[in-house]
């Protein structure tokens, strides 16, 4: 297994999570896709998260070196803090 | 009457929790046999929440838009839909997959944990992030439960 690879797909999949979520709000046919996945639209981002972070592992996999270094997992908690503000700092502002 | 699915969601939830705060305290200072006890908290915790996503996933999807969220979004309280639970149920999608990254992480590195601080140091952040979101996740459930009560208690039907 691949740690390094596996950090940077859980970083780049919570990202897109993010994305996904305010994206989705702000397009109706982006919305009507991810419904069309799992018949409701956070059933389709449930479906899609695990379905990129497995992919993104087997992409990161083969190019990734196989070290994990503290600064991997201090982008992936950047990561996270930002997506959770991004998306707290969205409903905030639209409710 | 309060529904059990929402229940039982927020008790394995918060068991899953628990799993990876004893996962951070394994892991601050480790040695062999603490190791193996985090690494069976680690995937008793991702049991948890895997279980905790799948009927919260249900209850919200089948329960919660049909009968509570029109009543809430018809309150005073409507923030508490439009703002909390949207941010809670999007912020919960990052749990599985941080949570099957430290699992992972604890029987990738194993022993190497001893010696590798790089790695002791990060399941130890990631077991405490787990933590951390989770019981601010745990705190919005608390605060949309309640403004179903306030919408009650106003008269909206």
């Amino acid at each position: 297994m691949n740690s390094k690879a596996l950090v940077r797909a859980a970083t780049v999949t919570i990202a897109l999570i993010a994305v996904a979520t305010i994206g989705s709000e702000l397009s109706v046919p982006f919305k009507q896709l991810l419904s069309n996945i799992g018949g409701h639209h956070w059933v389709g981002k449930s479906v899609l998260s695990v379905v990129f972070f497995a992919s993104l592992y087997l992409v990161f996999s083969k190019v990734s070196d196989q070290r994990l270094a503290l600064r991997d997992t201090g982008i992936l908690i950047g990561t996270v803090v930002i997506s959770v503000l991004a998306i707290l700092i969205f409903y905030a502002s639209h409710a | 009457m309060v529904n059990p699915l929402i229940l039982i969601h927020a008790i394995c939830a918060e068991l899953g929790l628990f799993a990876f705060l004893w996962v951070l305290v394994e892991m601050l200072n480790p040695t062999t046999t603490r190791i193996a006890r985090a690494q069976m908290a680690a995937v008793i915790g991702f049991g948890f929440l895997l279980f905790a996503w799948l009927v919260g996933g249900f209850y919200y999807v089948e329960i919660y838009g049909l009968h509570i969220k029109p009543i809430i979004k018809a309150s005073d309280a409507k923030w508490a839909h439009s703002i909390v639970m949207e941010v809670k149920e999007h912020v919960f999608l990052f749990l599985p997959i941080l949570a099957t990254l430290t699992a992972a992480l604890l029987y990738k590195y194993d022993e190497e944990l001893l010696e590798n601080r790089d790695a002791q140091l990060s399941i130890v952040l990631l077991a405490g992030l787990i933590f951390l979101i989770g019981f601010s996740i745990a705190g919005m459930g608390a605060l949309i439960s309640s403004a179903y009560r306030f919408a009650l208690m106003a008269g909206v039907t």
